[in-house]
Parts: structure tokens; C-alpha cells; sequence
């Protein structure tokens, strides 16, 4: 049994935010989830996906992009079915068209947006704050700060989409979404809602001309009537205490603020927990404020709760002093440690005597470690077609990469992006640049599951316009870097179940690409030699499917259905020349250098090694040998 | 009232993870409540990888108090009473998380990481990484727990279960070792074997090499 399906009330299990959040809908009686895959927000569809053997009626769909998923929620919603939609934060962009209607036409079942965001970047192209968004969409913002409260506010998130006719949004940052820790649980319905039954509703549903204008004032007077019912809904919570100086908090900036406030000796200020942050309700933050001579706002990024607060102050004619974005940075994550170190030269506090003892070592002992960023995967194909690219172009070409695993060439070895912004970017401003009248040449690559994604329109304006381009399309078959969600081209899953996938090769030729070739990436000679012959070709739009899984998946399969022959490779380290290819420049972790008597040598970690077969191809020294032993008692196995 | 934070450091695929998850769940078992967030990269390996650990509870009789409760994922600086670290250089890597009373328990296998592959930088000396670690607190305890782990097991698939041994011998930890194993028999194949490792570690807790 999932543990997230547990029926047993007030039992306490292991939990991440996410998964927390899995369980609110549960409890909520959720019946609709769509998700495009993106962190932090990636576990809630593969909880909700395992968890459809249990609840048999949930309908679960990885999306094909964030636009496509909040629709069919939506329309979930409209069918009278409690909705969820995931996605990370700048996939709020690309739902932002559908849910900037979403006010306007309101909900019939409720409809939970839930919202990974990312402040510091740590997994993303950008930190944008989301929060801001609300402004003009009027979409209530619950921000939990606890795995608890991921859970209970994701319930009580359904209830008030219903009741205020508002999707609501539950905003939660990486550091919540993977928090993982006690959680306990609450009552699953008895029944779910099976059934959908779509009611018409015209004067909402249809959006033109002076409907629209009416929608629009419908849509923030729901806003407007959640605001006033704020105070009685129990999110916000105040800690009372005693001086002239507050503090404003939410999210996990909250607990940042507290363990801070416990850092420096303060023990009893007033403080107010958000736990809503749109819409706020002017009295309620106006009481907290009366007798306060200042109010700290602790948040991430760009201030949205201080910007919504000094607003309502003024109406409410208060002229408490509110310090927020001028003393805490409106970029970049938020901690305990900056938040400490700022509040302590406010409050004229001094740090613990350990405290600045570490610190000061630490500036005089750590501040020379070599950096570890991450690699590909140990026989990954990305690293495979990424070392034929380099090699094919001696670097004298654009690089127009993507967003997914493969953004990892930005970084050494291979150092082959040009630019990285957000989904496909790398066709679409390659597309510009080159009717520019470029002297280089251009290489864009994406991924399967990007390309699906937003790509397509991208590569048929380009075919149409004649751009000249080489585009190789990187499909490894899974949405690998959020955890191996199916993407368009998955065909098998790891344990030997079929799917339906997209014909890529006759999509592209359905649109007009007449030059497509495919290759096996760890096929290195071939690899190169096909970019060469594409480059060679000089116009149009010359497609190159690098088709290969995901190692990762590969392994995972390998252990389901074992292949017939055990293969190894070995370095002969008399034939070996250190010419360095595939130690340094191809950086396969597998491949190991190891000292002996005075000298060294490479040789291949057996361990890790996962027989991808590109370093053997690679070294034109011959020094990789593979050896192939077929694997006893395999026809009597099976 | 019961604090104890560990943060367990290392690299994608040593199993920082799941380590932190058997802590954790020791602790549900315990009855001691827990949180603490993870760092980590995508999908990909070879990056750094952190897991937090930060069991909060009430003595008996103790009554709550939600500003002294406030907890976040992540263990601020000096916070660390203890630390896991799967390989040397991380564990330097995060000692601003360590003071006096610290433990540290090091893995002495270094895993060469790309900046120093590709020669851009240098992998400072073993002797130093440790003799820095000091520095911060007395109470370093390397251990090659992957050569424990491969000439007892042949294999490096009891890394974790010895680290888990060595953890509960040196440290203070607010969960027993009873509930320890009682969550590695429920998440790990093959008790016997595990359970041998775990012994192998609290075994080998004496041995660490506190000279080095
Ligand atoms: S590519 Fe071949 S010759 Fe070059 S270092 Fe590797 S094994 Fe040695
Ligand atoms: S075959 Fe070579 S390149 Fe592939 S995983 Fe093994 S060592 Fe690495």
C-alpha cells in the first residue's frame, strides 16, 4: 500500500512538501491531475501517478506542456471534478494565458494550482516570483511553511476555491517541496467523485467584448470578498509579544525568521505569520501594525508582501516604518544565516560567540575547494553526442542548446552553449540570429520532451522561412531530468510496458524537413561523421535524431530483463598513449586515473562502468578492449 | 526539549539520500518528530549532494513553545551536531555547519571532481582536508567505510549501513539503535547482511583513525 493512501487518520508518516501536497488533494477528494514535469514540483504526478492503482478513479496526465495541463484541469474543474495542476515556476508563464482566464470564468469543483518555485535558481534558468502574477490574475496564494502545512493548506486550498469561485494557488519553494519529515495525516473521503457532469455557463464561460469586462469584475469581487473573510479563515496567525518592533513573514521564510530571531537572543517579539498571501486584508495587517513603530517583512525575492503592505498602510493611514527589500537582497534564496546576519546588525544583537568562531574559520578554510558540479550520468548518451559535436565542429559554430539534462554542457568538459533562457530557446533565437547573414554556422539541440514541449512551432517557422540550421534532436525517450517522466517518444516503459509514441521522423518530414538522418550516440565515428555531412549540406533545416535511452532508464530496465551477454571494457595500459580523450575531454566518471610507482595510468572502474561502448569507439589508440562472455545459465533462466 | 541536527554530505549516487531517509525514519518509528531538506541536482550524478536532518521533540513534560519549535530545512551555520560525510573534500565543503562539540565521521575515499579532472584545480592533500576539519572540532573520525565495505562485502552496497553503524556509535542521536535497524530491515534486502555492516560500523567506530 502507498503510504501517501493510508486511511488510518493521525498517523504520522515520512513525507516530503510535495508529497505532502499529494496527500491534501487526497483528503480533499481530488479526481483530476495534470502536470508538465519541472522542480521542484516534479514528485506530486509520480506520487499521484503510483497512486492511481489504489484510487483507480484519479485521472493522471503528464502534460505536454503547462498551457495544455492547466486547461484540461481546468476543464475538470468545469466538469464538476476536484482539479489539480502542477508545475514549476516558469511554467507559470506558459499557463499564465489560461489562468489569467481562469478568474475570470471561475470554477465549478475546485481548482488547485500548485506552484514549485525556485528562489536561488538551484534548478532552474530563473527565480522569478510568481506571487506577482496575482496582481492582475486576483488568484488567492496560500504559502505553507511546514510539510504540514503543504498538506492541510492544499486541502483547505479546494474548499476555498469553491466557496470564492477562484482557482487558488499553492505557492511552494524548493526548499519546502523537497523538505521531507514527519507529516501527519487526516481523513480520506469516504467516496470520490467519480462522475463529471459539465454544466453550461455562458455569461462566464464565453469571454467577448462586454462579457469579458463583466467576467473581469466578477473575478476580482471574489478577490475582494476573500480579502474581507481573511482574518476568519485562520491562515494568518500572529505571535504576540512585546516592544515597538515587528516582524511580517511567510513560507519558509517564516521559520528562517524565527530560528534567526532564537539565534539572536529575541524571544518575544510580535510576530505575523502570512499564511495567505493574496489577497491580504487591510485591517488585519493594519491591527498588527497599530503600536508598532517598525515591521521587518522577511521574504524571497522582489517584495510582494512588502509592496501589498505599505499600500494597505497608507489607506489605512499608518505610518509604521516598513523595512523589508531595503535591507534583504530581492534575489537569490533566502537562510537562516543571511537572514541572522542581517537582523543582528539591525537589532543590534551580537552573533554567538560559536557562531562567529565558525565563520571566521571558515573564510580562512574552505574558501580554495575545487567546486563539483554535477556531470552526465556515467554512459549517458548526452555526453556522447555532445563530445561528436565538439569534435565535428572544433567549436566553430554557434552552440543553440536547450533546457534539460543536456544544459549540464554549459559546464566543462564540453562548454558548448551559446546562451540558455527558457524552453526552446536554442531553435527559436538561433532562428533570428541566423537570418542575419551569419558567417557561422549554427547547431541547435533539445531534447525529446522540450521540443514537444514548445518547439514545434519554433522548427516550422524555420522550415518555412528557410532558415539555415543544424538541429539534433537529443531523445532519450523519458523526461529524464525531473525523474523519467514518459515523454511524446517513450515506446516502452523500464519494466516492458508498451506505449503509444509520436512518429518523429514522419512529424518532421510531415512539416517539411527533407534532411533528417538518425544516429546511436555512443556510435562516436558515425556520430561525427553524420554531423560533418549535415554541416556539409549548408541550407535549410538538417534534422539529426541522436537516439539512445536514458542510462539511467537503461539500467533500471537491464535489471527487469537482463541482456544475454555480459560485456566489459578494460583500458590496456600498454596501448594506452594519455592522449587524454577519454579521461578529460569525453570525462566518462567510469574512466579513473590511479597512481603506480611513481607514475599513473587510466583504467575502467568495473563497478560503475555501465557498457556504454563510446570510450571503446573514441580512442583511436585501440587501448579500450571489450570483451563479451555470454551469461551462464541464461537459457535455462528462461 | 530533544534537538539534534545531522547533515550527511557527498556526491550524486552514494546514497546521501536514502541514508538521510532511514535517519528519518527512525525517528517516526522513535516518535520524534523530523524534517530537513535535501540538496541536489537533477537527475545527474557527480554533483554535490546534501541531506538534513533535524529531529525536534519535547521532554517529558515539556510544554510547547511554537518560537522555540520553528524549525527550517536547513541546519544554519555552526547548527550541525553532527555530520555524515560520504567523501573528504564535501566534508570541507560544508564545515561552515560544524563547531567545538561537532562529530564528524569522514569517508576517506576522495572522488576526483571535473574541475580537478580537467586540471583547472587542485584536490588538496587528504592530511589537509582533515587537519583544516579539525581546526573547526576535535571530534573527526575518518574511516575508509568503502574499503571496509568492499573487503567485508565485496561490494560498496554496504557503504550506508556501515555509516549508519559508525553514526550511532559516536553520536548522540535521539533515535535508538533498535529503531536504526528496524527501518533498515523494513527499506534494505537482505537483513543479515546489513545487519553485519551496521555491526561492522559501530565495530569500527573504536578503529577511527583519529591521528591521521
Ligand atoms: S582515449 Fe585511449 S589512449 Fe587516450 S587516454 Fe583514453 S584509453 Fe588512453
Ligand atoms: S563503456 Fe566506457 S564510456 Fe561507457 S560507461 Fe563504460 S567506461 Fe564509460
Amino acid at each position: 500500500m502507498h503510504p501517501l493512501g493510508s486511511r488510518e487518520k493521525g498517523t504520522t508518516i515520512l513525507a516530503m512538501g510535495n508529497e505532502a501536497i499529494v496527500r491534501g488533494g487526497l483528503e480533499a477528494g481530488i479526481g483530476f491531475f495534470t502536470t508538465y514535469p519541472g522542480t521542484p514540483a516534479s514528485e506530486i504526478g509520480v506520487e499521484y501517478m503510483a497512486l492511481r492503482s489504489e484510487f483507480p478513479h484519479l485521472y493522471v496526465e503528464f502534460s505536454i506542456n503547462e498551457h495544455v495541463a492547466a486547461h484540461a484541469a481546468q476543464g475538470a474543474s468545469w466538469a464538476n471534478i476536484r482539479a489539480m495542476t502542477a508545475m514549476k515556476h516558469v511554467g507559470m508563464n506558459v499557463a499564465a494565458e489560461v489562468l489569467h482566464f481562469a478568474g475570470y470564468t471561475g470554477v465549478k469543483a475546485g481548482f488547485v494550482v500548485v506552484i514549485g518555485s525556485d528562489p536561488g535558481a538551484t534548478s532552474s534558468t530563473s527565480e522569478q516570483d510568481d506571487r506577482w502574477y496575482s496582481l492582475h490574475t486576483h488568484l488567492p496564494i496560500l504559502e505553507p511553511a511546514t510539510i504540514q502545512e503543504a498538506k492541510d493548506f492544499t486541502a483547505l486550498a479546494f474548499e476555498l476555491s469553491e466557496r470564492y469561485n477562484l482557482p487558488v494557488i499553492i505557492n511552494a519553494p524548493s526548499k519546502l517541496c523537497h523538505n521531507i519529515g514527519s507529516l501527519s495525516l487526516g481523513s480520506l473521503p469516504a467516496t470520490f467523485r467519480v462522475k463529471g457532469t459539465f454544466e453550461r455557463n455562458p455569461s462566464r464561460y464565453i469571454n467577448l467584448f462586454a462579457g469579458s469586462v463583466a467576467n473581469h469584475r466578477a473575478g476580482m469581487t471574489s478577490a475582494r470578498r476573500l480579502a474581507d473573510d481573511a482574518p476568519s479563515l485562520g491562515l494568518n496567525r500572529v505571535l504576540s509579544g512585546a516592544g515597538r518592533t515587528g516582524f511580517i513573514s511567510s513560507s519558509i521564510n517564516y521559520l528562517y525568521l524565527m530560528e534567526a530571531l532564537s539565534i539572536l537572543g529575541v524571544s518575544d517579539a510580535p510576530v505575523m505569520k502570512i499564511g495567505m498571501s493574496y489577497p491580504l486584508n487591510a485591517g488585519e495587517i493594519a491591527a498588527f501594525a497599530r503600536g508598532l513603530e517598525r515591521i521587518y517583512v522577511v521574504e524571497d525575492l522582489e517584495g510582494f508582501l512588502e509592496y501589498q503592505i505599505k499600500r494597505l498602510l497608507y489607506d489605512e493611514n499608518l505610518r509604521t516604518e516598513i523595512v523589508g527589500k531595503d535591507i534583504f537582497p530581492d534575489y537569490g534564496e533566502l537562510d537562516v544565516d543571511l537572514v541572522t546576519g542581517i537582523l543582528k546588525d539591525e537589532l543590534a544583537r551580537p552573533l554567538p560567540a560559536n557562531v562567529q568562531r565558525t565563520a571566521a574559520l571558515a573564510a580562512e578554510l574552505t574558501a580554495d575547494i575545487p567546486p563539483r558540479q554535477g556531470a552526465y550520468c556515467t554512459g549517458c548518451p548526452h555526453r556522447s553526442t555532445l563530445y561528436s559535436i565538439v569534435k565535428a565542429t572544433e567549436r566553430k559554430v554557434i552552440f543553440a542548446g536547450d533546457i534539460g539534462c543536456y544544459t549540464l554542457s554549459c559546464l566543462p568538459p564540453f562548454r558548448a552553449f551559446d546562451w540558455v533562457t527558457c524552453m526552446n530557446c536554442g531553435t527559436g533565437i538561433a532562428h533570428g540570429i541566423m537570418h542575419t547573414n551569419q558567417d557561422e554556422e549554427v547547431i541547435a539541440y533539445v531534447g525529446d520532451s522540450t521540443f514537444f514541449h514548445s518547439g514545434l512551432p519554433n522548427l516550422i517557422n524555420a522550415v518555412q522561412n528557410g532558415t539555415s540550421m543544424v538541429l539534433v534532436i537529443l531523445d532519450n525517450k523519458w523526461v529524464a531530468m525531473t525523474g523519467h517522466q514518459p515523454s511524446p517518444t517513450t515506446a516502452r516503459g523500464v519494466r516492458g510496458d508498451t506505449m503509444k509514441p509520436v512518429d518523429l521522423k514522419g512529424l518532421l518530414k510531415s512539416i517539411g524537413v527533407t534532411y533528417v538522418r538518425t544516429v546511436s550516440p555512443h556510435n562516436i565515428k558515425q556520430t561525427i561523421v553524420t554531423l560533418h555531412d549535415a554541416l556539409a549540406a549548408k541550407s535549410g533545416v538538417r534534422v539529426i535524431i541522436a537516439e539512445e535511452e536514458c542510462a539511467l532508464q537503461a539500467e533500471r530496465r537491464a535489471t527487469f530483463s537482463p541482456p544475454e551477454y555480459e560485456v566489459y571494457y578494460q583500458i590496456e595500459p600498454e596501448r594506452c598513449q594519455k592522449c587524454n580523450e577519454c579521461y578529460v575531454d569525453f570525462g566518462c566518471p567510469a574512466i579513473r586515473s590511479r597512481e603506480a610507482g611513481g607514475d599513473f595510468h587510466y583504467y575502467i572502474e568495473e563497478s560503475t562502468c555501465i557498457r556504454c561502448g563510446a570510450c571503446h569507439d573514441l580512442c583511436l589508440n585501440s587501448a579500450i578492449l571489450r570483451t563479451e562472455i555470454k551469461r551462464p545459465g541464461r537459457e535455462a533462466a528462461s | 526539549m530533544i534537538r539534534y541536527d545531522i547533515v550527511i554530505c557527498g556526491i550524486g549516487g552514494q546514497g546521501v539520500i536514502s541514508l538521510g531517509t532511514i535517519l528519518k525514519l527512525a525517528a517516526i518509528e522513535e516518535g520524534v518528530s523530523v524534517m530537513g531538506a535535501e540538496r541536489r541536482g537533477g537527475a545527474q550524478r557527480e554533483g554535490s549532494v546534501t541531506s538534513n536532518i533535524r529531529y525536534r521533540g519535547l521532554s517529558p513534560g515539556e510544554a510547547h513553545d511554537e518560537r522555540a519549535m520553528a524549525t527550517s530545512g536547513l541546519i544554519p551555520a555552526a547548527g550541525a551536531d553532527m555530520m555524515i560525510a560520504m567523501e573528504p573534500l564535501e566534508a570541507l565543503r560544508h564545515a561552515a555547519l560544524l563547531n567545538e562539540r561537532s562529530v564528524v565521521i569522514v569517508n576517506d575515499f576522495p572522488l576526483i571532481p571535473v574541475s580537478v579532472r580537467i586540471g583547472e584545480r587542485a584536490y588538496p592533500a587528504r592530511d589537509e582536508i582533515y587537519a583544516r576539519l579539525r581546526r573547526f572540532t576535535p571530534h573527526v573520525h575518518v574511516v575508509d567505510i568503502d574499503g571496509l565495505s568492499k573487503q567485508n562485502f565485496n561490494s560498496l552496497r554496504q557503504v550506508n549501513t556501515v555509516s549508519l553503524g559508525l553514526a550511532s556509535a559516536l553520536g548522540a542521536l535521539p533515535v535508538s539503535e533498535e529503531s536504526i535497524l528496524a527501518t533498515v530491515k523494513q527499506r534494505f534486502p537482505d537483513f543479515e547482511t546489513n545487519k553485519r555492516a551496521f555491526d561492522l560500523g559501530r565495530s569500527a567506530s573504536g578503529a577511527a583513525t583519529h591521528g591521521r
